[in-house]
């Protein structure tokens, strides 16, 4: 009787992806590189936020930057202009997200060696991006005050994959009725192990608070304990 | 509180979006039905401005609204309880809505006689862009705390919607939001766009939106 080969054919795109991601996590783990994975809504502050935590970590760190858009190259420009450290700008051409092979393509375009911080800033989408282990090592998302705090009822799994919570835009706190507790809430019965950073980019309140966060995560991955 | 009907979307088979969605214009038409497709960012404000518009429409047209979300029917509870008849459409993690899940929603409202009915897309700016739903208006909101670059990083959203309409300008004043950068950004994409700056909180410009869109929607239905 001839043998009858099985073909598995039931394992998704995922599988697939978060091998990819595990390879990119272990090589700058290797290096002692940190890879942070920025996502939120259009609008809710990324690059800002960004060009906020860059300024006050460049005199210690050594931080690169890739920014993920359609077809602009504002942001990985602002950052640059803003901040004078390296940023590359990834078009991925109408994509809603973009995963571990676009990172690990990007990453060939950009030498990452030699640095302390890696920052993706993805594409401003609550859905797709939440879907693609990017290879990041911790996964950050920011919630700004006039998006409203019923975000995390509606758009689940982001809150479901991010191990920090930036909720951005605090000086506006009395122009809108965003209820903070009420948002700390509803994202920690998605995720009781959130982390949350209450902030303003334009002010620069809580910024020093989720750089003392960084440098920690940092510690980690050098320890062998990410 | 009435609590809205929750409708499990399945997953279209179709394998011709453009053309269902094209049939399903057609028969909307046919039938005296305006369908307008709502979409934003998440937090623009597309439920406060389609309650803002039940207020400012003053009965003028008979309308209901579909409310699309991954999770949770906080959006159709509010249209219901503010007298609009809605139905909440959970995509499963989808992140958009094409044709025939339109048409599914379209058949759980059971709304034959409504002039208009709304579609309030998934909130984002990339994937809902890329689906016709088979509406004849396709409407999108920015915000003013979302900054004046939106047009320039999601072209194919602004390419794509007859009508924008700028949200939350009654908080102008703490943000950095450039009219006329907007404006020339948005423009250089789709040089028809209608713009209309609004508040759906405090209600300025929500009547003149309200009457051009009714004017819209009449004329439509009766071509």
């Amino acid at each position: 009787m001839s043998e009858v080969r099985v073909i598995q054919v039931n394992e998704s795109i995922f599988a697939e992806n978060d091998r990819s991601a595990e390879l990119i996590r272990k090589r700058l783990t290797a290096q002692g590189t940190l890879f942070l994975n920025f996502m939120s809504s259009p609008g809710s502050g990324k690059t800002t936020t960004l060009v906020a935590l860059i300024n006050r970590l460049k005199g210690s760190l050594n931080i690169g930057e890739m920014d993920v858009d359609i077809e602009s190259s504002l942001d990985a420009q602002r950052v640059a202009d803003r901040t004078g450290i390296r940023s590359l700008q990834i078009h991925n051409g109408g994509l809603c997200h973009i995963d571990a092979d676009m990172t690990a393509r990007a990453l060939l375009e950009y030498d990452t060696e030699g640095l302390d911080l890696l920052i993706l800033e993805n594409i401003g989408n609550l859905v797709c991006p939440a879907e693609f282990d990017t290879g990041a090592h911790k996964n950050v998302t920011i919630l700004s005050v006039p998006e409203g705090d019923d975000k995390p009822l509606k758009y689940p799994l982001m809150y479901q994959v991010s191990d920090v919570v930036l909720i951005n835009k605090i000086d506006a706190l009395d122009y809108f009725d965003f209820d903070l507790e009420k948002a700390k809430e509803r994202i920690l019965a998605l995720n009781p192990k959130a982390i949350f950073f209450p902030i303003s980019a334009k002010t620069g309140e809580g910024i020093d608070e989720v750089c003392d966060w960084i440098r920690k995560e940092l510690e980690a991955v050098r320890s062998g304990k990410l | 509180m009435e609590k809205a009907k929750i409708i499990a979307l399945k997953e279209s088979v179709l394998e011709d979006n453009d053309q269902d969605a094209q049939a399903l214009r057609e028969e909307l038409r046919a039938g005296g039905t305006c369908l307008m497709n709502l979409m934003s960012s998440p937090g623009s404000g597309k439920t406060t401005t389609l309650l803002a518009l039940n207020r400012a429409f003053d009965g003028r047209l008979r309308w209901g609204v579909m409310e699309a979300d991954i999770d949770s029917a906080v959006d159709a509870d509010t249209m219901l309880a503010a007298g609009v008849p809605s139905v909440q459409l959970h995509t499963g993690g989808m992140c958009h809505l094409d044709a025939d899940m339109t048409r599914q929603g379209i058949r759980a409202l059971g709304m034959e006689d409504a002039e208009l009915i709304v579609l309030e897309n998934i909130g984002n700016l990339v994937c809902p862009a890329e689906f016709d739903t088979g509406a004849a208006i396709n409407m999108t909101i920015l915000s003013v705390p979302e900054g004046d670059d939106k047009p320039a990083k999601y072209p194919l959203m602004y390419e794509t919607c007859d009508m924008l309409v700028v949200n939350k300008i009654d908080t102008l004043p703490i943000f950095d939001f450039d009219k006329e950068k907007m404006e020339s950004y948005a423009r250089a994409r789709n040089p028809e766009i209608e713009i209309f700056y609004i508040s759906a909180k405090t209600g300025e410009g929500v009547q003149a939106l309200a009457d051009a869109l009714v004017k819209k929607v009449k004329e439509w239905n009766a071509r």
